[in-house]
């Protein structure tokens, strides 16, 4: 077993990758600010099992349509939360991006992102006391 | 940039897109303020056209991602202001001398927007740097 496979290292593994994809995300809201027709998109929230395993969806954000004449994708589309009940206003050309709300979603990002990321440090830290090197 | 590039580094890359974008709307809003007065050099001609920047949503496909771009800068088609000045060399035989579609005050609106959208890009490029040096921080320790 290497160390990691330790449920608590792969839980926050998984939640840094899930931070770092919503990050991509976050950013390209934020870029298309200006864009019409754009509306803005956010990822669900991965579950984790007891073992720390992904139970629910958090697939890849491979297919995006770039034209009205494509197929819809039908994996990806799950994997995005498209904020319904969040209140934001459209503008007339269309696009709904709102920048207050992204920029606080983007600093929330960031802070769980650190909390992730010392609890990770900490647990090699554990490690490191229990074969005798802390 | 590489397909395989991380997420922090595609985030970096689309928030960069945006830079560019805002800023090339910036050179738009500037040439209209500078010509804000230009009027035609032979009599009874047109003046400056106000240009309008224009965005639009790409598939980046090395980055496999929605950058944006600054598309076709188009012409606003209002009318120009006219102006009675019979001994501006730019009048037509009646007098009166077109002068710009450009309003001072909806180019200033303009450019506080442009301002703002590319201050929130910049907030996500230094927010994607500190999340990165967490990442390194994690081998300091």
């Amino acid at each position: 077993m290497s160390i990691n496979d330790l449920p608590v290292l792969s839980a926050l593994r998984t939640k840094m990758q899930w931070h770092q994809e919503r990050q991509r995300v976050l950013s390209e809201n934020v870029s298309n600010s200006d864009t019409p027709q754009f509306r803005p998109r956010d990822l669900v929230e991965p579950k984790l099992d007891k073992a720390g395993a992904v139970t629910g969806s958090m697939g890849p954000l491979a297919l995006t349509r770039t034209s009205g004449s494509h197929i819809s994708p039908s994996g990806a589309a799950s994997a995005f939360d498209q904020n319904k009940n969040a209140g934001f206003e459209t503008r007339p050309a269309g696009n709904a991006v709102n920048l207050e709300e992204e920029m606080l979603k983007s600093a929330s990002n960031q802070m769980d992102y650190a909390a992730a990321t010392s609890l990770y440090s900490k647990s090699l830290h554990l490690l490191k006391t229990a074969i005798g090197k802390g | 940039m590489a397909n395989d590039s991380s997420d922090f580094a595609r985030s970096m890359a689309i928030a960069t897109s945006g830079l560019r974008a805002q800023a090339g709307r910036m050179r738009v809003i500037s040439e209209n303020i500078a010509n804000a007065d230009s009027t035609s050099q032979t009599a009874g001609g047109n003046p400056y056209r106000r240009k309008v920047p224009t965005f639009s949503s790409a598939l980046d496909r090395t980055l496999d991602a929605q950058v944006v771009t600054l598309g076709k800068i188009k012409p606003d088609q209002s009318n120009f202001r006219v102006k009675y000045e019979p001994n501006n060399p730019a009048a037509d035989g009646s007098g009166n001398v077109k002068y710009p579609n450009v309003n001072s005050v909806v180019e200033m609106t303009d450019m506080r927007d442009a301002q703002r959208s590319y201050e929130a890009n910049l907030n996500i490029i230094s927010a994607t740097r500190r999340m990165i040096q967490r990442t390194l921080d994690i081998l300091k320790s």
